[in-house]
């Protein structure tokens, strides 16, 4: 893969990510820049809401690359991954060239490159300079089958279509596969991946990114969201809930709480809030008899 | 701590790496020597003077597991503290050296992984220890017999045949249509790419139209087995049973007791007698108590992930005499039942007749249950094998 002068070391990685409204920790970025330099598709994997998703468009933003999605889910197929023919198009090239032409070329003819209807896979392999960023997102949510056919896409950035060939990558996507780990992955995807596992960033960081994604939110009300959640997500609070707000989470409570003009943080604006911070109605009501100890001060 | 790899700047960077690389692998870490170059360009990559960017570059290449970070990072500390230690370490990579000293407390796979290798005595022991010869009088009309035999009443050597009989009991998995499609004569949607093909080497004609169907997939399992004292028996021959039974399934396997154990590492294997011996090993509390409440409180809380909603089917093997809370179990049971798409209770209490679910616990079951079931001979295991498929399509 061509080194791009953007990123030539860790630390500028980090630099060029934040330039983009991303706030990487170092080992986030360590792992970015080299699977760019190295061209490996990197594997994040870790608690929803930690900004998996968010990293691969802050990569497309941060290269000038297309960003190319595919969202997988069970019984995800070649035809939705990769490509589909044009089938209505083709029949009617059929019937047009029918009288006139032997069967032969009608067959060469009919599986031409612009009957191809280019799914995600191929849309990202056929992007020229400065090529794709390509995000599998939550590829926990396929099945065994279709990793196995990601095998080939991923180790060689080509992939095999039955009548037309191998079609290689004119320049390697920027490959990025989230997991949520429903069920792990299969070691053969790993091996051809670099891994990182994303963590819930610490409180600084957090502050930052709670500052930056609310602008108008007051100095005091950042802080404060921002020590609650972190109380949220530690021991001895950690335990009471099935699960802990991610950054997602925190940034749109924040917003909450600023349209709902909070000055600060009380018991019951909280409780009032509760639901954009879990999903889950035990979650809810643990919160409650909680509530005067995590507002303690430190 | 002036130097920070080892010998980096001899220029013996890359043979700790290969170093660094095999404890990896003797941890369990999949590593390999494609993963071994692969850190050593990524090294190339870095600024190698920053201990913490070599430790971060290193995870990235290395680790492909989030419950393999910890161990990683203690190796890490372990192998690249001080170029003394890490002659040492790599020292004992030979087969002949003594165990290290006792260093800073590390996880047991640290540990095992700075260790040479040694064979596990315990385990062979464990295997020879119960020699059974099997009864050459053993003839089909005593299999026959067997079939009705409770396996409480069952003998050393009519055990051991039983828990062969049990493997080769076939069993039809529930399934669902899943969102992949196979070729098939009819179905609910035109096979349009074969359809084309063939057109177009028939000089344009359709001669038959070729239609796709839904694939049936099975649905996955989840296990929980209760080995307790009161379950011995049934617990290794349903275990042996399931082993084979469900090998073409997604399955999560569990035993409880007094604590839960995770069977799915046994499971793997495809040898049952393996699998049994692992079972072994892995499980501390066979023939304790029972707390189930507390087991499904430690499945919704660490292993909520392998219970696929509404598809993961539940088979819960106890005979529900719970030494626990009942209310903890109603809730966590219930949490349990509403996740997945089934949940079967097989208890081999229903070996007599007119059984009531009196016990607290076996209440608590019945009432949030979709189906009951005795498994305590070989018959009625065979028909639990060719009615579960039947039965959970009449549940939803």
């Amino acid at each position: 893969m061509s080194q791009q002068g953007v990123t030539q070391t860790v630390s500028a990685v980090v630099s060029s990510l934040e330039a983009v409204g991303y706030l990487p920790d170092r080992a986030l970025a360590t792992s970015v820049h080299l699977a760019i330099c190295l061209g490996r598709p990197l594997l994040l994997e870790g608690d929803p809401g930690v900004g998996k998703t968010e990293l691969a468009k802050a990569l497309a933003l941060m290269t000038g690359r297309k960003l190319i999605r595919l969202q997988c889910y069970d019984g995800l197929e070649q035809r939705d991954a990769l490509y589909e023919w044009n089938h209505a198009a083709q029949l009617i090239h059929l019937r047009a060239a029918q009288s006139q032409r032997t069967p032969e070329e009608i067959e060469r003819e009919v599986y031409q490159p612009h009957y191809l209807i280019k799914r995600p896979l191929l849309q990202a392999l056929h992007t020229p300079e400065p090529g794709a960023v390509l995000l599998i997102d939550e590829v926990d949510r396929a099945d065994e089958p279709f990793e196995a056919f990601l095998l080939e896409y991923l180790g060689e950035y080509q992939v095999t279509i039955p009548e037309l060939g191998t079609i290689k990558a004119e320049t390697p996507p920027l490959t990025i596969l989230t997991s949520n780990r429903t069920r792990d992955l299969n070691d053969a995807v790993k091996r051809r991946c670099l891994y990182h596992w994303v963590q819930y960033p610490d409180r600084d960081r957090e502050l930052a990114i709670v500052r930056q994604q609310v602008p108008n939110i007051s100095e005091k009300l950042s802080e404060q969201v921002t020590t609650f959640i972190q109380r949220l997500r530690h021991p001895p609070f950690q335990d009471a809930f099935s699960r802990a707000p991610g950054i997602a989470e925190s940034v749109e409570w924040a917003k909450a709480l600023v349209a709902l003009n909070t000055l600060s943080l009380d018991p019951e604006v909280i409780e009032g809030t509760a639901g954009v911070l879990f999903k889950q109605r035990d979650d809810v009501a643990a919160l409650n008899p909680l509530l005067t100890d995590l507002l303690a001060p430190d | 701590m002036g130097v920070m790899l080892g010998d980096a700047r001899a220029g013996k960077l890359a043979d700790n790496v290969l170093g660094f690389g095999r404890t990896l692998r003797r941890a369990g870490l999949a590593v390999d020597s494609a993963r071994i170059s692969l850190a050593q360009q990524a090294l190339s990559l870095i600024d190698i003077g920053r201990r913490e960017d070599v430790r971060l570059a290193l995870e990235t290449v290395f680790v492909s597991k989030e419950q393999d970070r910890q161990v990683f990072g203690e190796l890490f500390e372990a192998y690249f503290k001080n170029p003394d230690v890490a002659k040492q370490l790599l020292a004992q990579l030979l087969p002949q050296t003594k165990a290290p000293k006792s260093g800073p407390l590390r996880s047991a796979r640290a540990q095992e992984a700075l260790q040479a290798p040694r064979i596990n005595k315990t385990l062979k022991q464990s295997n020879t220890e119960e020699k059974v010869e099997l009864d050459a009088a053993m003839s089909a009309s005593a299999v026959n017999r067997l079939q009705h035999a409770d396996f409480e009443s069952l003998n050393a050597s009519e055990y051991k045949l039983v828990e062969q009989l049990v493997r080769e009991i076939p069993m039809t998995l529930p399934t669902v249509d899943s969102r992949r499609h196979r070729h098939a004569s009819h179905g609910d949607q035109l096979a349009w790419s074969r359809l084309m093909r063939e057109a177009t080497r028939h000089d344009g004609d359709v001669l038959s139209l070729p239609f796709l169907k839904r694939r049936p997939n099975p649905l996955p399992l989840l296990v929980l087995v209760d080995v307790s004292g009161s379950m011995q028996r049934y617990a290794r021959l349903m275990l042996a049973f399931l082993h084979q039974a469900t090998r073409h399934t997604v399955r999560s396997v569990y035993a409880f007791g007094t604590t839960l154990t995770d069977l799915s590492s046994a499971f793997q294997s495809s040898d049952t007698d393996r699998m049994l011996a692992l079972t072994n090993t892995l499980i501390t509390d066979y023939g304790g108590g029972t707390r189930m409440g507390q087991a499904l409180q430690c499945i919704r809380e660490q292993h909520a992930r392998h219970i696929i909603g509404h598809r993961t089917v539940v088979l819960l093997i106890t005979d529900g005499l719970d030494t626990g809370d009942p209310a903890s179990l109603s809730e966590h049971l219930g949490w349990v039942c509403r996740q997945a798409r089934a949940t079967v209770w097989l208890n081999p209490l229903l070996r007599y007749d007119g059984y009531q679910p009196l016990a607290a616990g076996a209440q608590v079951l019945h009432r949030h249950v979709d189906q009951m079931l005795a498994i305590h001979n070989l018959s009625h295991l065979t028909a639990l094998a060719r009615a579960l498929k039947t039965l959970l399509n009449q549940v939803r």
